[in-house]
């Protein structure tokens, strides 16, 4: 591994590091200033000349034109996507934004473009999918104000897409609390405004304002844990909150902050108690919003969770086990099943997402619980951090697979929105009849998130299993091959955690089936017979979705190799 | 060698039968039914070529392979392609004389299926399902990699769960889920039973670790670790986790077996499964849970395995004879002959459970048996509800004079199922009991022992036979056509269906006669297993 190179802003390499969050940017102001470009004109004072001047006035055909505005956001995040990508092929290496003292901001590392590439991918396709979604009127002289007014709100949605993802990348490139923060806010604001977005819809505006009640209300006592690890550090940065916690971690003080701190980010994962928004959130917003939610947003406030507890309350840190270790195994426990059982009830099909999506929150607090348990075996100091960079890769490799099938469900859901409703599961019905394809991809959706082999959940829960085992295990393998007798009483706790999953999954596995029987095996509901309404796009985006499920259950070999790249440089001492 | 495996018997069905699932369902139903009869024929053919490939296989056609000479855990036609390498995956596969009439069968009853239910409802989709799940049963027949296995483990649940769903009779919904969800729930502990045995490897012990891990999937390699291991009084992993490991797998395999009290999916899914679904179910389906258990619990901890030993044969004994008490309350045909499956699989699980290799031969061979007997059951259940339209044992009465065809492929079925001397079932029937007596004299276990299988020969006895009488005979000169017939002619069966159950008679009949064929190879696999896996621990032990 290379050692860290120090940019500081706009310097050299400045825009090569944060290549992606320019392109952004730049995308953010194309979209304010291009739907204005039209033949406006500016009278030069005292003159009666007037002088074309490009801004405002009647606009020209292209930047009036309403499907602009999404394709500027497409092109912007899926270029952003594309760069991350590349920045892959010639090897990730640190680069960090400091400031003129030299602390730093940022971190552009493995670890922080995994995340983007998480990010930007659910954007883009969200982005592209929304295309068909929003009410867009053709241009003619014949538009209402209404309608101009509807088109103008295209701009205003994608805007907020773009925000979203520039708060989420700046979550995952923070070295510091407060940076952290505010990005963790610019694009929670951005997904209240989103889920609220259908203001006609009563459902939409509810969701929007228990949404954004909640969170703020997680942020504000986040943000007071933040104010408590300040006063007791006396920083925000990353680095001196870790090595302040190794001296007096245990002191009330900070562990009150740190719990503090988590709710917000608990919130942003769906984790019990705090994901009781999560369901009317989701079921209110519109289905790729909520998709958003449910991957992005989420990967997010997972980003949240590993920094506070593996760097900063970091397990090594703590000589006698890990402070936090029975908290969030409990609180794993919790999610999972309350998440599972809730799922089997709930006969909205984007409820049961939701609860599906708290669920799969719990599997990963599951594992990583079992990070924090990794050095509990004294042979495993050994190999420092192997352990940890196994359940770390499976997290992480988690969360970019979500995307594509958590993600496709909801695109599928949403194609069924435009056609009128999918608060039902009957909505559902017959759809094998209305548009196989669109059945077939949910379908599989639906048992990659069960877990079924060989798509690219399976592969995900098995790796996550398999990290939990791992550690749960620890050196044991070596000392019963030199005759030791151990049960599962001399197995680390966190095994039970791995028994858990699997019987959640076992669980699980009825409301996704249910899903398919409705689809396959159950008439259209009254009036819903015809075809579902055309838009490429979102199928494109859909077809793209169930590409990447079926690919990553088989060829997964590449992915986790970024992936094992992204846990090690979370945290370099692993290595 | 070039791998006669991989492409031809595993992906090759498995791709064939989606590119036909894609084709199909992409055009209007109009096209879907002009499309069932070259469909049809394209599965026929895939599938009679894949019957030839394994059959020259056995003829030492293709591949000069003894079959009797097969060490323990040596394998032949192997072949390995690296998978993940970071996790140590391997897309490995290979047979030996445990799998390879498992592979021979799937691949004699996938053609025979296909003919026995030659005018199903909607071909053009039902034909590639079973393509497909065949390919997946073969998939798990090969696999010498544990994730390959999981995988295809699974695979085969989603072919079925979709031919039950649109095949099915009434309450296809019900019984397709809890189908799925029972065996799912069972192979996901087994799963976590998998990967604990995984990470319990010593690190970087064998040769295809993987880069990552350290530790690895591949079964031949964990099988000789285990034996090195298992010797005397010397557990493999230890006392307690290999207790504990057994359990684990054990319920994998013992509920897809089924093993009463784990058996209740079985009946609800047979009764409402289609007949070519049930054919494959009840013919290779099952004893994917007796292969899994030779192939890794017995393997990897026979000191477990003797540990429980008791345990299995009560469950053994508990599934034999509940099952035939189950039978003879039936009322529904079907739901019969799937309550006689489950006391055929006791049959097998108390010949695991006698530790004699004579024991182990008779499951082997009632694996096989069964698979050619269980599947000629059901076609004549498919026959009889597609005839009559009911499935009530003496809704009709006096078939043999309706429909003669039918009347005696019922009887030979059924005469086949309770054991017949000369015909296949009886062969492992004897061998099991002969194991039990082997037990009782040799090994000292109470006599009482015996009195299950003499009760249960006589209840398979009266259940069938009754039922045959209800059905075949009686009625007489005024037999009526039954009520749901509604006036029309009563038909027999159509020559598909004749054929397709000539050919299993035949089979029955030839491995009833000459059960050496197929005898020999799994004698010579039991004999090694038992020196490989039982000798060491009872030498090391004295």
């Amino acid at each position: 591994m290379s050692t860290v190179q120090n940019v500081e802003p706009f310097g050299d390499g400045f825009i090569a590091a944060l290549c992606p969050e320019l392109i952004i940017f730049a995308g953010l102001l194309a979209l304010i200033i291009i739907p204005n470009i039209g033949k406006g004109t500016f009278r030069i004072p005292g003159t009666q000349t007037r002088v074309m001047w490009l801004f405002g006035g009647e606009r020209f055909k292209i930047t009036s034109n309403p499907k602009m505005p999404a394709w500027i956001a497409t092109i912007t995040l899926g270029a952003a996507f594309v760069q991350t990508i590349l920045s892959f092929q010639d090897g990730v290496d640190r680069t960090a934004i400091v400031t003129e003292s030299g602390t730093q901001l940022l971190l552009v590392n493995g670890f922080s473009r995994v995340f983007e590439m998480i990010f930007f991918g659910a954007l883009t396709l969200a982005a592209f999918a929304s295309m068909n979604r929003l009410e867009v009127k053709g241009i003619g002289p014949k538009l209402s104000t209404d309608d101009l007014y509807n088109n103008r709100r295209q701009a205003d949605f994608y805007i907020l897409m773009l925000t979203c993802g520039l708060g989420m990348s700046v979550v995952a490139l923070a070295q510091d609390l407060f940076v952290l923060f505010i990005g963790l806010e610019l694009a929670s604001f951005s997904t209240y405004v989103l889920v609220a977005f259908y203001k006609e819809s009563k459902v939409g505006t509810e969701a929007g304002m228990k949404y954004f009640i909640v969170g703020s209300v997680a942020s504000g006592v986040g943000l007071y844990g933040l104010s408590m690890l300040y006063l007791w550090a006396g920083s925000l940065q990353f680095d001196v909150l870790a090595a302040q916690f190794v001296i007096n971690g245990t002191d009330p003080l900070p562990l009150i902050g740190i719990g503090f701190v988590l709710v917000g980010f608990g919130f942003k994962v769906s984790a019990a108690p705090f994901h009781f928004a999560a369901p009317d959130a989701y079921a209110g917003a519109s289905s790729p919003v909520a998709g958003i939610l449910a991957t992005a947003s989420k990967a997010m406030g997972i980003i949240g969770l590993i920094r506070m507890l593996l760097i900063v309350a970091s397990p090594e840190a703590s000589e006698d086990g890990t402070v936090w270790l029975t908290l969030l195994g409990i609180i794993s426990l919790v999610t999972m099943t309350w998440g599972n059982i809730a799922a089997l009830g709930s006969t909205n099909p984007k409820r049961m997402l939701a609860y599906s999506s708290v669920a799969h929150a719990g599997y990963m607090l599951a594992a990583i619980t079992a990070i924090g348990a990794w050095n509990w075996d004294d042979s495993l100091a050994g190999e420092p951090g192997e352990a940890a960079v196994a359940v770390l890769t499976a997290v992480i490799f988690h969360l970019v697979v979500l995307v594509a099938f958590k993600l496709g469900a909801f695109l599928v859901l949403s194609v069924l929105e435009s056609d009128g409703d999918a608060s039902r599961l009957s909505s559902l019905g017959g759809l094998a009849k209305r548009e196989p394809f669109l059945a077939v991809a949910m379908f599989i959706f639906m048992i990659s998130l069960a877990g079924v082999p060989p798509l690219a959940g399976f592969v995900s829960k098995l790796l996550v299993i398999m990290g939990i085992v791992k550690v749960a295990i620890g050196q044991m393998g070596a000392e019963i091959m030199a005759g030791g007798d151990y049960g599962l009483a001399d197995v680390h706790w966190v095994w039970w955690l791995a028994l858990a999953m699997v019987i959640n999954s076992a669980i699980s596995m009825f409301y996704y089936l249910r899903v398919g029987v409705v689809m396959f095996f159950e008439e259209p509901e009254e009036g819903r017979t015809g075809p579902l309404p055309a838009g490429w796009q979102v199928r494109f985006a859909i077809l793209a979705c169930l590409m990447a499920t079926l690919f990553m259950g088989v060829a997964s070999d590449q992915l986790l190799e970024i992936c094992e790249v992204a846990a090690k440089s979370l945290n370099y001492s692993w290595n | 060698m070039t791998d006669l495996i991989s492409i031809p018997l595993v992906a090759f069905p498995l791709i064939a039968s989606m590119i036909l699932l894609a084709f199909v369902s992409n055009g209007n139903a109009r096209m879907r039914a002009r499309l069932v009869g070259p469909v049809r024929m394209a599965c026929l053919v895939f599938s009679l070529l894949m019957l030839v490939l394994t059959t020259g296989m056995f003829f030492r056609y293709f591949g000069d392979v003894t079959w009797m000479d097969i060490g323990f855990n040596e394998y032949e036609f192997e072949h390995k392609y690296t998978w993940v390498e970071s996790l140590g995956i391997n897309w490995a596969v290979g047979l030996d004389a445990l799998s390879f009439p498992m592979v021979w069968l799937t691949t004699f009853l996938l053609p025979v299926t296909i003919i026995a239910t030659w005018n199903e409802k909607h071909g053009a989709t039902y034909f590639p399902l079973l393509l497909m799940m065949g390919g997946a049963l073969i998939g798990v027949f090969v696999s010498l990699d544990l994730f390959m296995f999981y995988v295809f483990w699974e695979l085969t649940l989603i072919p079925m769960f979709f031919l039950i769903l649109k095949w099915g009779g009434k309450d296809r919904k019900y019984a397709s889920q809890k189908f799925f969800i029972y065996t799912f729930t069972a192979s996901v502990v087994m799963l976590l039973g998998l990967i604990t045995l995984y990470f319990l490897q010593d690190p970087y012990s064998l040769a295809s670790s993987g880069t990552m891990t350290g530790r690895s999937f591949s079964i031949p390699e964990l099988i000789d670790n285990a034996r090195a291991n298992n010797i005397g009084d010397n557990w493999y992993l230890g006392a307690q986790m290999q207790k504990i490991l057994f359990v684990m797998l054990m319920i994998g395999f013992l509920v897809k077996l089924p093993a009463v009290p784990f058996h209740t999916w079985l009946p609800d899914a047979h009764v409402q499964a289609p007949t070519g679904g049930s054919m494959l179910l009840a013919g290779v389906m099952l004893k994917m849970g007796a292969y899994g258990m030779f192939r890794l619990p017995i393997s990897l901890f026979p000191h477990a395995l003797y540990h429980f030993q008791l345990a299995l044969m009560i469950i053994g004994m508990v599934s034999l004879v509940w099952g035939a008490i189950v039978c003879l309350g039936q009322t529904n045909l079907k739901k019969m002959v799937a309550y006689s499956s489950v006391s055929h699989m006791g049959v097998i699980l108390i010949g695991i459970a006698t530790m004699q290799p004579m024991g182990w031969a008779a499951a082997l061979f009632m694996m096989f048996a069964h698979g050619i007997i269980s599947p000629m059951l059901f076609a004549v259940c498919g026959a009889f509800k597609h005839h009559y339209h009911s499935m009530e044992i003496g809704a009709m009465r006096g078939m043999a004079k309706h429909s003669p065809w039918l009347a005696t492929s019922m009887m030979f079925a059924w005469m086949a199922s309770l054991g017949l001397p000369l015909l296949a079932g009886f062969v492992a029937e004897i061998m099991m009991l002969i194991a039990l007596w082997k037990m009782i004299s040799v090994d000292g276990w109470s006599i009482w022992w015996m009195v299950g299988p003499a009760l249960v020969l006589a209840l398979t006895a009266a259940y069938y036979l009754w039922s045959m009488q209800r059905t075949i005979f009686e009625g007489g000169e005024d037999t009526q056509p039954p009520a749901s017939m509604k006036g029309h002619a009563i038909p027999d069966i159509s020559n598909s269906e004749k054929f397709a159950m000539l050919i299993l008679a035949l089979f029955t009949i030839i491995f009833g006669v000459l059960p050496w064929i197929a005898l020999d190879m799994m004698d010579d696999w039991t004999i090694q297993a038992f020196e490989g896996l039982i000798i060491p621990l009872l030498k090391g032990g004295a």
